[in-house]
């Protein structure tokens, strides 16, 4: 081939991949495709079921509730089509239901973590059972999902409960020295009431940043010079459009509970001390008897390992597992090796305890 | 095959740029998961979040009392008073969603008497007896709001039964 000859084909290429890259920046992938069908909603939060693909005689009996973080949209459970969370577990034969908290407005700054554990959790948890017909139940929470979930499950033990997991759970803040957000949000440095008196909600921006911050190289530099790397490849860049499609779609995060979050958890560990009261009522970890699995990410930069180890031996179940993955907060779910190590454990776990 | 990859490999000056620069930015990662775990990292960034709340406050409530004005004289409602408004809404939505769950107890309860008296023909003294005990128990716990529901049903039902049912021939 001629010198001439492969000046234009490399031009061609270097053209096509900026188009490439010009469209997976300036685009929104179709993420959260699982058919699925609106069954509940009050005020901005969302229930939905999910339509079964297997037959009734063989599915499980015992429905699943989805519940993820308050402050990140919940379509990273059904990030995209044949790598999805939630369409392998419909697959699997569970009747599966999601919550999606939706996106606060001003009128909302005042939620607390109390109205989403004793409000809308209950009154989601209803209708999943009305609608599947069936007295007990399981749930998953995610992230700030795992604190609301556990809360409930200790507040409302006689509700049917009877399967809880949680995933990258933050819920023991003993040692801040391995927490960075408990630097940043440390009193000395972080004033949550000014904050709060501004914005009123805690803006998604924010909460993205403190996030992107932990681990600024990777966040900043290094995923798109990955993106770079592999604009040749179309099934790296699909997926790689699709997380970022769900990483930019940032939703700010009442500020009741975001107060909350800081105060009670943060700064005071109330909810491992046993002190966290919740709408006049202390949530004694003791009073959760559901079996109990910890899903945790070894790599995990925004909720290390330890926040989420002590609760096995602080709840009253007998029944409890813990499940180390390596990876970080999303990756373990999301990422492309999930489909090998997380999902199909989560299945087995499950499985055995919906019958 | 092996051998013709790692050749070409190896001649493409492109890959070696990559795995330089890839070992730098290993390097400078490290360094700056370093520096944010710092204690001077949290006060930098504090003194910066004061620094634009201070520098914004002044300005928001500028802006906040210039547009009640406006939109007052414009007969609009503030934002204050649409907040107030979706408050009610939601407050509203929760009356509803409790109305809802009442009315879904009702409907079961009722399914329930008529599944028993279906399921027990022959000794329907006893499954009379044990409906008008749930009805009773119903009634005790529905509360004030949803006992003309109960009755409207119960009254609906009684209708039903006495209409004349289809005539053959």
């Amino acid at each position: 081939m001629t010198q001439a000859a492969v000046f234009p084909e490399t031009m061609s290429e270097i053209e096509e991949q900026w188009r490439t890259m010009s469209r997976v920046l300036t685009t929104k992938a179709a993420i959260a495709q699982t058919p699925k069908e609106l069954v509940w909603a009050l005020n901005k939060a969302r229930l939905y079921r999910y339509i079964p693909v297997v037959p009734l005689e063989k599915r499980h009996a015992i429905p699943l509730l989805l519940v993820f973080a308050l402050m990140n949209r919940p379509s990273i459970l059904d990030l995209r089509r044949g790598h999805s969370f939630v369409e392998f577990m419909v697959s699997q034969g569970y009747d599966v239901y999601l919550l999606d908290w939706g996106v606060p407005g001003l009128e909302d700054a005042h939620l607390k973590m109390d109205d989403y554990i004793l409000d809308y959790l209950p009154r989601a948890i209803r209708k999943v059972k009305l609608l599947s017909g069936a007295q007990e139940f399981s749930l998953l929470g995610w992230c700030i999902g795992a604190i609301l979930t556990t809360a409930y499950a200790a507040l409302r033990p006689d509700d049917g409960l009877r399967n809880l997991m949680l995933l990258t759970a933050p819920l023991d803040f003993s040692d801040p020295s391995k927490l960075t957000f408990a630097r940043w949000t440390d009193e000395k440095y972080f004033d949550v009431e000014r904050v709060l008196a501004v914005f009123g909600n805690m803006p998604g921006e924010m909460i993205d940043y403190g996030a992107k911050a932990l681990r600024p190289i990777e966040n900043y530099v290094v995923n798109y010079l990955k993106l770079w790397d592999n604009l040749d490849n179309p099934s790296v860049v699909e997926s790689w459009h699709a997380m970022n499609t769900w990483v930019t779609d940032n939703i700010p995060m009442a500020g009741g509970a975001f107060r909350q979050l800081i105060v009670d958890l943060y700064r005071n560990n109330l909810l491992m001390k046993g002190e966290w009261i919740v709408r006049g009522e202390r949530v004694d970890l003791k009073r959760l008897r559901a079996s109990l699995l910890t899903v945790i990410a070894q790599g995990d930069h925004i909720t290390p390992p330890c926040q989420s180890e002590a609760i096995i031996s602080r709840i009253g179940s007998t029944d409890t597992d813990v499940h180390r993955v390596p990876g970080g907060h999303i990756g373990i779910m999301a990422g492309s090796a999930a489909h090998k190590q997380t999902w199909p454990y989560i299945d087995e776990w499950l499985g055995a305890r919906s019958r | 095959m092996a051998e013709t990859q790692s050749a070409s490999k190896s001649s493409d000056p492109m890959e070696a740029m990559r795995e330089m620069r890839d070992a730098y930015l290993g390097v400078m990662s490290k360094a700056m998961i370093d520096a944010v775990n710092t204690e001077t990292y949290a006060q930098v960034t504090g003194a910066m979040l004061d620094g634009y709340l201070t520098a914004a406050t002044p300005f928001r409530e500028g802006l906040d009392k210039a547009m009640l004005q406006w939109l007052e004289q414009m007969s609009l409602p503030s934002r204050q008073e649409v907040v107030a408004l979706a408050e009610r809404f939601t407050n509203v939505e929760l009356r509803l969603d409790d109305i809802d769950a009442k009315l879904d107890r009702i409907v079961s309860l009722v399914s329930e008497r008529r599944t028993a008296s279906k399921a027990a023909p022959a000794t329907r003294p006893q499954a009379a007896a044990s409906a008008v005990a749930t009805s009773r128990v119903s009634r005790k716990t529905a509360t004030k709001a949803s006992a003309p529901v109960a009755r409207r049903a119960k009254a609906a039902k009684s209708t039903s039964a006495r209409k004349p049912g289809p005539r053959k021939g």
